[in-house]
């Protein structure tokens, strides 16, 4: 008798757990390339979160941009890697082919397809399936000194490559170290962005179909635009390099007021600020002058996303798209803006969700922004195909060697098409 | 007697051998095996397809993989050989500084010189990435006070690899002057003071004493020296990125940069296997050099 009530008690007990405990709880982790200060950023989101949903405990690991592909293939796509990460799009393509990266939840695809434009949601998916939950997106814009620029007898910024090639030469001041254009070399995106984004005002487009179209008129006078900037020295490769964390020689040539000039895109605004003071306010943005071939003003963009690790329990997958969703929503952050649109805002970084577009449209307006938000529209997106990041490093080797006088503009247009061939179509099969 | 004498041995060298097979010749086998293999890092080894000698085709033909591969090859080489040709001797004129007893301060000049060797490479490549600042770097400050142009150090392709090998000097020849120290401490004293009493010079001393003595100190300073050389990794993931133009772009950062960025792993494997064969070859023909040396005494 006593044997059996105590059977049922503890059955009771069993059923009362069963229906009363809260979900499983999670450990989880965000792997990010992000700065201290916007790490700290995230840490104080996931407070509030977790604050909100006891049991899920999110942890956040940050390496340098330069490590961050890195990682992600080593530890990150392992079942003890970080369970969420923030990558670049051109990288989605390879990581879904290697099955690093699970697919979106129904649920989570259906919102972002809802609030998302729609060629940030295409540039998350591959396969007709949606991999992450879109939060920046950057393009390139003409950043310019005013201040150089008014010392230089130059009313305003340049809108045709003939300006731009005029208001180089009056900039550059050799006995002052001044150079009136500033390339950067020595990282992939620092060199490829700037390039295609005057190729593609020109006209131009790297990639067609899934194929190199270097070999186009377009793509000829932009590879003589870099030859005619170096052989005339409005440019010094010397002052271009950059570094592991993406900054590094480039920027404290613009920042110390050496560099006229500068293709860069909206998110080094924070780097700008925190390197130039007071003298921010000498910086200004314009649209990429147009070239030769080209009809108006056009730039490349490019976006990113968190995605979740396909290796990590099927509980961690479920805790990380229900933080992401939290993170990206609407509730997450103040006046209807989202936490990540927050923390994308204090890098001066464009968010991608719609409603955050809405959220900061005063901030969005500024002076600076404005130059990016208003080439937003005419942007082409960096192309997303397999074998990405071969084919930026390898056309960075190009450029950089045409940057150095390696090579003439044609053989950098004839050695970049072939290579770019021999590159995509490897990595299709 | 003898069998149970062996069966002893191998019981006692069974675990350490052991360990070396797995940790060591594994990886080596599996790395061989797997550069004639097409094979993505992130997928199991089931999925790894052979291919013969395509990879190493690949590395040795005219496409972006070859030029690579060959230009990273020769950077490691040329990196390698500068570092080696300054480190050794840079070493033995320390370590006699050092060793020397007519001048004080020998101990602490040996203590400044190992501390390099201590300082994390990362601490190392964030001040030297900013010594080296064409504008406004303090060696071309110092370089500005007694008339020198600017230097390009970092910045081009012609100077970037040898500012690395600077740095790679600064940081290795404390850890080869000790080395030297331990190769000098070896010397009988009585072969200087016979030298001197039949009038040998400090000069014919040092050629026909100390160096010939100190061969096979030598000898392990320069495999050391090559093989530290060849693994350099750090300054280059955290400076140059490999540039400008891939002028720094060494074998390991190559390898990481192809088999792990791009998960091209057959391919990785192959570079790796190629890089290990060239150590071998240097280690060897260094061994022959120094052996020579030997027999010509």
């Amino acid at each position: 008798m006593n044997a059996s009530k105590g059977l049922n008690l503890a059955l009771f007990g069993a059923l009362l757990m069963a229906t009363t405990a809260p979900s499983q709880a999670a450990e989880i982790s965000f792997l990010t390339h992000w700065g201290p200060d916007t790490v700290a950023q995230l840490d104080a989101a996931i407070d509030k979160y977790e604050a909100a949903n006891p049991g899920d405990t999110i942890s956040v690991r940050a390496v340098p941009f330069g490590d961050l592909l890195t990682t992600l293939r080593t530890s990150g796509g392992g079942a003890g890697g970080a369970t969420i990460a923030g990558i670049y799009d051109a990288w989605l393509p390879d990581l879904v082919r290697d099955s690093l990266i699970s697919a979106a939840p129904e649920a989570i695809a259906s919102d972002t397809k809802a609030n998302w434009p729609e060629g940030v949601v295409s540039a998350a998916s591959a396969g007709g399936s949606l991999y992450g939950i879109p939060n920046e997106i950057d393009v390139y814009a003409l950043n310019y000194n005013k201040r150089l620029f008014e010392e230089a007898g130059i009313a305003e910024p340049p809108k045709t490559w003939d300006e731009f090639l005029a208001a180089a030469e009056k900039l550059t001041d050799k006995s002052k170290g001044q150079q009136g254009f500033g390339l950067i070399n020595s990282w992939a995106a620092g060199v490829l962005h700037p390039f295609a984004s005057l190729l593609v005002s020109n006209g131009g487009d790297l990639i067609v179909d899934g194929k190199p179209v270097l070999d186009s008129q377009a793509a000829k006078e932009t590879f003589e635009l870099y030859e005619k900037l170096i052989t005339s020295g409005y440019a010094d490769p010397a002052m271009a390099t950059a570094d592991a964390n993406t900054t590094g020689p480039f920027l404290d040539n613009f920042v110390s007021g050496k560099t006229g000039m500068i293709i860069m895109a909206n998110w080094w605004e924070s780097a700008l600020k925190a390197g130039m003071g007071d003298a921010f306010a000498d910086v200004a943005t314009a649209p990429i002058p147009v070239g030769p071939s080209g009809d108006k003003a056009r730039s490349i963009s490019y976006s990113w996303m968190t995605v979740v690790n396909a290796q990590a329990s099927a509980e961690e997958q479920d805790a990380a798209w229900k933080f992401l969703s939290w993170l990206n929503g609407p509730d997450s952050g103040e006046d209807g803006a989202s936490a990540m649109g927050e923390i994308l805002m204090s890098m001066g970084i464009l968010p991608s969700r719609t409603s955050d577009g809405e959220a900061f449209a005063e901030r969005l307006n500024e002076p600076f922004l404005e130059g990016y938000t208003q080439t937003l529209s005419d942007a082409k997106p960096f192309p997303v195909v397999l074998g990405g990041q071969e084919f930026s490093e390898s056309l960075q080797q190009t450029l950089e060697a045409l940057q150095f006088g390696q090579v003439s503009a044609a053989d950098a247009q004839a050695n970049a098409q072939a290579d770019a061939t021999e590159i995509l179509e490897r990595n299709a099969q | 007697m003898i069998g149970r004498t062996s069966r002893s041995a191998i019981g006692m060298l069974a675990p350490a051998t052991g360990l070396i097979a797995i940790f060591v010749f594994v990886p080596m086998a599996l790395t061989i095996g797997l550069s004639f293999t097409q094979w993505s890092t992130q997928t199991g080894f089931d999925t790894a397809r052979f291919v013969g000698l395509a990879n190493f085709a690949d590395l040795f033909g005219p496409t972006s993989i070859g030029r690579d591969f060959r230009a990273a090859f020769t950077n490691t080489a040329l990196y390698t050989a500068l570092s080696v040709a300054l480190i050794l001797p840079l070493s033995v004129v320390l370590g006699l500084m050092v060793h020397q007893t007519f001048a004080p301060g020998g101990i602490v000049l040996r203590t400044v010189l190992f501390s390099t060797y201590m300082v994390p490479m990362i601490a190392v490549a964030l001040v030297w990435s900013k010594l080296y600042s064409p504008t406004e770097g303090p060696f071309n400050q110092m370089l500005g006070w007694v008339g020198i142009p600017p230097q390009s150090w970092l910045s081009s392709p012609n100077t970037a690899l040898f500012s690395i090998v600077l740095l790679n000097v600064w940081q290795q020849v404390g850890y080869f002057t000790v080395l030297a120290v331990a190769g000098l401490t070896q010397i009988p004293t009585t072969l200087y003071e016979a030298a001197r009493v039949d009038g040998a010079s400090a000069w014919t001393q040092f050629w026909k004493i100390t160096l010939p003595l100190m061969r096979n100190t030598l000898l392990f300073s320069a495999v050391i020296a090559v093989i530290n050389a060849v693994q350099v990794f750090e300054p280059v993931a955290l400076i140059t990125q490999g540039g400008p133009v891939n002028s720094t772009n060494v074998m390991t950062y190559h390898i990481r940069r192809v088999g792990i960025e791009r998960a091209q792993g057959g391919l990785g494997s192959a570079m790796a296997v190629t890089l290990m064969l060239s150590l071998i070859v240097v280690i060897v023909l260094l061994f022959a050099f120094f052996r020579d040396r030997e027999e010509q005494r």
